[in-house]
């Protein structure tokens, strides 16, 4: 029997409130990074909660068990994991001290304690089972009305209309999500030019989504860290950076069109394959592969330099002088390129000839043998570029008629170090996930989705189920692409609607009690965000908080409309969403100075991903609370996994693997 | 094979700027780095504990990664500012000790980390657009028609490194040959896209320090030098040569991962050493005087072709390939069994023997205008050669950038002073407006302000070792230093000039001392006197991003709340 350890609702209140603990010092505006060291002995800086909570390494199965749930609900919406736990801690907390109030006592139980547990678990299985059924419902009416839709229209418009507000949706989305992830000074910085980098890579007539996962799958090609340069040195390239150097000598040309085509393997034939066997024998020589008589070892060499110089009179009739190699070539090669005044690049990456050959259209060379035109590139110019201590290749490629409106061009990452340029690059894939999910297309599936995580949830449950990819916005017939203020707005009107919906549901008779607790629980909650938020004074916060009781109160449904014309009266055609803080300069001039600068300079978070944050905290919520024993099991170490065996108290198992 | 092992949870810090085991090694960090600055600092010898050779230092360079630290904090500043010395060769001291300075002046000041952020990334906005700017004061503008400012330029970083030990001629002699060295990669004529040259450095040890020099073209190494008796008989103009990237020993390199069955009777060594000997006489045939190959020559080739008069060097390495095809307009041959083409001979005007020491090597002349050189540098021992090596690639770095960006900063902390006066001041005035942008209280602005310049003068104030006190006039805000021993009534009389040199001490100056409270003033724009040149220079572009890497690291090290060792 291996020792076996009880989980008390304590124990995991407890858990839970270190978590938060450690991630609450890089929350908010007020919140800083968290220098960590690697295994390696690199010291990384971030400000990530995904990578802030991995770092710890934890033991304890519980809080691995948690930071899973975070790591996965990160890598499918890039933001969102330090509010994830600060969420998660606050419903147990307050599911505890429900527990401890009043422990469930139409059953019996052994102790206290398991009474407490399972109220626990009754309450977390409620309040998903809620959230799953009504939320969707409550944010359409309680929180859409107060934000704007995020077209993907505008993203192109604002090419063409020239004016300081044009791209601000976008770009406040952007800077909210910077302002999270590296600190207030260089958020400006960097959503401009992560606006930038997508407005070049706009596809014409397609998805938003198309483009956006083109850069997301590219973005390693697609960026170059330089580190010993401060942020501000960050800028976009035309063009590609092919990330090696030139083997033969670099042309010297000015800038002109180069032709270049792509070799996945040796242009030298290999003489022997492995396996094959070359016998040279004194009488009649004789090769084996193809039966040919030869004196002398020396006659393949110098068959293979024939077959070369033949390859070579083909690429400079194509008028070839650019080599993109997968692969390192051999001496003989180079300086056959350099003598045929070619320049060779060499173990260049696969992504980044994949992405070559999707900008240039051409087709890589598997056979050297047969070359055709369809093979060869056109570049406007083919030149070294020095980035930070390397020598790369630069391309541009010409303008083809499909490509209109991309503009190919590539980031320079720089920061002061190996450690800050990954911490900016982690940033952009996260924002770049962020704005996916943003506009993910709400699918046909997403309520029967969600049933279907609910059942498996019960029986066969790994946890990579119970992350919604598609929040059921169906019925509400919503858009994607809602966008709401950031600075706690999304949790104060989702507090007052889920009030709302308490009062309205004692009136009904059917689950009076538990349905008024629930989603008045929910409800205090998520107050747990902007209370954070404005930690550093909490006069603020309540500041804040009338100030929203009062815009609820005033207009509680045509407001956005109110708003709207009176806006765009003022500020022409441009739907600017900061609404809340204009207006209240009226209504609310009592209030403080600094509130009000937070609140203008806070940008934008998106709903659809506030809504599939809060689902996978109630999943996990839920999960957890399903586990009440850890079974510590003894595995020798060479077998391939370990694994932790929760067992649950209603024979449902949970696992958590390594 | 798959060895799995507990991974044991991280060590955590929670605030780690409030720990005092932290703040106490930053501050052991300030004070070691602090003592190496300028041209008086301290050297520091780093040993490692198995008895490895000893390394006298005082560059960030070479001192920076000797430091190891298994405090992430450290380590975090010290590859910043390495990071910066990697990309810029100098500046590193400048860099750290003010990006350190910075971080302990915001701590005593007891601002609230975010407010101290943005006042500094404010401050170093102003900063930087005030050096960027036409009316800096401290700027100079460099003239390459005369070398005078870049032999001052090249002074500056040399005499800044006291671990070469240098005497003042020694320093005078390496300053111009390093600039004749960066004007002889610059290549005359070629109109559009300018490719600099390179310089081959070659050190020799033993021998004085004057005995440096500096040859256009590249010097290769020969070791048998006696194989070379008939160069007095070769014309002086447009030797061919040829150039090998191939080995010649007769290897077989490129034949793929199969078997080769030898059978008994057949021998492949000598079929390849003829295939080799045709190679020669192609080459003997060719008229070719000069045979060098990147790697080993088979014996019998060399015997060879040296019985033809031709001169054979080998094993040059792969770092001399470059120069080498730039220098002869070669291209490196790798294929043995074809004809070498015309075109790919390069050209070399004139062979000679020069011996240095112990060294004896060959000088190859570009046939026509070429941007290589090499520079001979000796010194006495190894240490300071390593040393003066160092610093002269830094040099060579420095006197490049000045390509891009023709100014240089006043030196000798005068640049430094300067900026200080400038920010109090030009803050000061905007202090409202600053003060409604940056969110914060006018107390709390003042603060940032006041710690912003006095880590500015604590740079300079850094460059006075011997006890003496560091002085800034009231006019100009330059730097001055003031010896310990010297009493005199007037302080003017001891002063003599400030620390760039330019400002010469005049009876109705005023001064005061560095980290004191003085009256906040417009620092006056230096008169327009072209006589006067400035005696220390340092590199515009260097430093300004030096001023940036260091507010930047500071603000994120105070911009840190919580610290995870991976204790792995």
């Amino acid at each position: 029997m291996p020792p076996v350890e009880r989980l008390h609702l304590d124990h995991v209140v407890q858990t839970v409130c270190a978590l938060e603990s450690v991630v609450l010092r890089s929350f908010g505006p007020e919140g800083g990074q968290v220098l960590f060291t690697r295994d390696t002995g690199q010291a990384m800086l971030s400000r990530s909660g995904a990578r802030i909570l991995t770092a710890l390494r934890l033991e304890h199965p519980l809080a691995r068990m948690v930071v899973e749930c975070v790591l996965k609900h990160s890598t499918v919406t890039g933001d969102g994991s330090k509010t994830f736990i600060l969420l998660l801690a606050s419903l147990l907390r307050m599911i505890h001290k429900m527990a401890c109030k009043e422990p469930n006592v139409s059953h019996t139980y052994t102790s206290r304690q398991t009474a407490e547990a399972s109220t626990a678990r009754h309450l977390a299985d409620k309040i998903l089972a809620f959230a799953l059924e009504e939320l969707d419902d409550l944010i359409g009416m309680g929180v859409i009305p107060y934000g704007c839709c995020l077209s993907w229209e505008d993203f192109t418009a604002k090419k063409h209309l020239s004016g300081p507000s044009n791209n601000d949706c976008v770009q406040k989305l952007l800077t909210s999500f910077f302002h999270s992830r590296l600190g207030r000074s260089h958020c400006d910085f960097i959503s401009k030019l992560t606006y930038e980098l997508l407005t070049h890579w706009k596809f014409k007539r397609d998805q938003p989504s198309l483009s956006l996962e083109f850069v997301n799958d590219n973005l390693d090609a697609l960026h170059t860290p330089v580190s010993g340069f401060p942020i501000s040195c960050s800028r976009l390239i035309e063009g590609q950076v092919i990330h090696r150097d030139f083997a033969t000598p670099c042309p010297q040309t000015e800038q002109k069109a180069v032709k270049a085509a792509v070799f996945s393997g040796y242009l030298q034939p290999k003489l022997l394959n492995a396996g094959q066997v070359l016998q040279l024998g004194c009488g009649e020589q004789w090769m084996e592969e193809n039966s040919k008589n030869n004196r002398s070892i020396v006659q393949f060499s110098a068959w293979t330099e024939r077959s070369l110089k033949c390859v070579f009179a083909n690429l400079q009739s194509l008028g070839v002088s650019v080599i993109l190699s997968a692969v390192k070539q051999s001496a003989a090669v180079l300086s056959l390129a350099a003598q045929a005044e070619m320049c060779v690049v060499e173990c260049v990456s696969e992504d980044e000839l994949s992405l070559f050959a999707q900008l240039s259209g051409a087709k890589p060379v598997s056979d050297c043998w047969m070359v055709e035109p369809e093979h060869v590139a056109t570049l406007t110019f083919c030149r070294p570029i020095l980035l930070g201590a390397h020598r790369y290749v630069h391309v541009a490629f010409n303008d083809s008629e499909e490509r209109v409106t991309v503009k190919p061009c590539s980031l320079v990452i720089c920061g002061l170090g190996e450690g800050q340029t990954e911490q900016y690059t982690c940033a952009f894939r996260d924002a770049i996930r962020m704005l996916l999910s943003t506009w993910e297309p709400m699918g046909m599936t997403a309520t029967t989705a969600s049933k279907r995580t609910l059942q498996s949830t019960k029986s066969t449950s790994s946890h990579v189920d119970q992350i919604p990819n598609v929040p059921p916005f169906q019925q509400s017939g919503l858009q994607p692409g809602y966008v709401i203020p950031a600075g706690g707005t999304f949790e104060f009107l989702l507090h007052h609607a889920l009030l709302q919906n308490g009062t309205s549901c004692s009136a009904s008779d059917d689950i009076v009690t538990s349905g008024l607790a629930v989603s008045q629980l929910l409800a205090n909650a998520l107050l747990i965000v902007p209370r954070q938020i404005y930690s550093h004074s909490p006069r603020h916060f309540l500041q804040a908080q009338a100030r929203f009781q009062t815009i609820i109160q005033n207009h509680s449904h045509p407001f956005s409309l109110v708003y709207k014309q009176e806006h765009s009266s003022i500020f022409g055609e441009s739907a600017f969403p900061l609404e809340e803080d204009k207006l209240t300069k009226h209504r609310f001039t009592e209030a403080d100075v600094s509130a009000k600068l937070f609140m203008s300079d806070s940008g934008l978070e998106s709903v659809s991903c506030k809504y599939q944050l809060l689902l996978a905290v109630l999943q996990c919520l839920s999960s957890i609370l399903h586990v009440d024993t850890v079974l510590h099991t003894h595995t020798a170490l060479h077998t391939q996994s370990r694994r932790l065996a929760n067992t649950s108290w209603e024979g449902t198992d949970d696992e958590t693997e390594d | 094979m798959s060895r799995l092992s507990k991974k044991s949870p991280s060590l955590c810090t929670d605030l780690p700027l409030d720990n005092a085991d932290i703040c106490k090694k930053l501050d052991l960090l300030r004070q070691l780095l602090r003592s190496c600055f300028g041209p008086t600092g301290r050297l520091k010898q780093v040993h490692n504990n198995i008895g490895g050779h000893v390394v006298t230092t005082s560059t960030s360079s070479v001192l920076l990664p000797a430091i190891s630290s298994s405090q992430p904090f450290i380590n975090l500043i010290k590859t910043s500012i390495l990071n910066h010395v990697s990309r810029f060769s100098d500046c590193g001291l400048f860099a750290a000790i003010l990006c350190l300075s910075l971080i302990e002046q915001a701590k005593q000041s007891g601002l609230r980390g975010n407010v101290a952020i943005r006042v500094n990334k404010h401050l170093l906005g102003l900063c930087t657009s005030y050096l960027l700017g036409e009316d800096c004061g401290c700027k100079v503008k460099l003239d390459f028609c005369s070398s005078q400012s870049l032999i001052t330029l090249a002074r500056s970083v040399i005499s800044s490194k006291p671990a070469c030990v240098l005497t003042e001629p020694e320093t005078l002699h390496i300053s111009r040959l390093a600039v004749q060295a960066f004007l002889l990669t610059v290549p005359c004529s070629s109109p559009g896209i300018v490719s600099l040259g390179k310089i081959v450095t070659v050190s020799v040890e033993g021998h004085g320090v004057l005995n440096s020099a500096v040859f256009p073209g590249v010097l290769l190494d020969m070791p048998d030098v006696f194989t070379v008796d008939k160069l007095e008989n070769l014309p002086s103009d447009a030797l061919r040569m040829v150039l090998f990237s191939a080995s010649l020993a007769g290897d077989l390199s490129e034949l793929g991962d199969g078997i080769i069955e030898v059978h008994p009777g057949v021998d492949t060594d000598s079929q390849i050493l003829d295939q080799l000997l045709e190679l020669g006489k192609q080459v003997v045939k060719d008229e070719v005087k000069l045979c060098v190959c990147q790697k080993v020559i088979h014996p019998v080739l060399q015997q060879y072709l040296r019985g033809h008069g031709i001169i054979v060097v080998e094993r040059l390495g792969i770092t001399l390939m470059e120069p080498l095809t730039q220098l002869t307009g070669a291209q490196p041959v790798a294929t043995l069994h074809t004809t070498i083409p015309a075109k790919a001979y390069g050209r070399v005007r004139d062979l000679r023997i020069r011996t240095f020491g112990s060294k004896t090597m060959l000088h190859l002349h570009p046939p026509g205008d070429c941007a290589i050189c090499t520079m001979i540098l000796c010194h006495r021992n190894e240490t300071m050669l390593n040393e003066l090596k160092g610093v002269c690639q830094k040099t060579e770095h420095v006197l490049r950038l000045t390509l891009r960006e023709p100014s240089a900063l006043l030196g000798g902390g005068c640049t430094e002073t300067h900026l200080a006066a400038y920010i109090r001041h030009k803050s000061m005035n905007e202090i409202q407006e600053t003060v409604s942008a940056l969110g914060c209280s006018q107390t709390e602005c003042l603060l940032g302000v006041e710690g912003f310049c006095r880590s500015l003068e604590a740079v300079a104030a850094a460059l006075e070792h011997d006890g003496g006190s560091s002085l800034m006039d009231l006019t100009h805000a330059h730097h001055w230093s003031h010896p310990a021993d010297v009493l005199t009534e007037h302080m003017g009389d001891s002063l003599g000039s400030c620390g760039c040199g330019i400002v010469e001490s005049s009876p109705n100056q005023k001064w005061t001392y560095l980290n004191s409270k003085y009256p906040q003033f417009s620092p006056a724009p230096l008169s327009e006197d072209a006589s006067v040149q400035p005696h220390v220079l340092d590199s515009f572009t260097a430093k300004l991003n030096a001023l940036q890497v260091a507010v930047e690291t500071a603000n994120l090290a105070l911009d840190v709340r919580y610290l995870i060792q991976d204790v792995n």
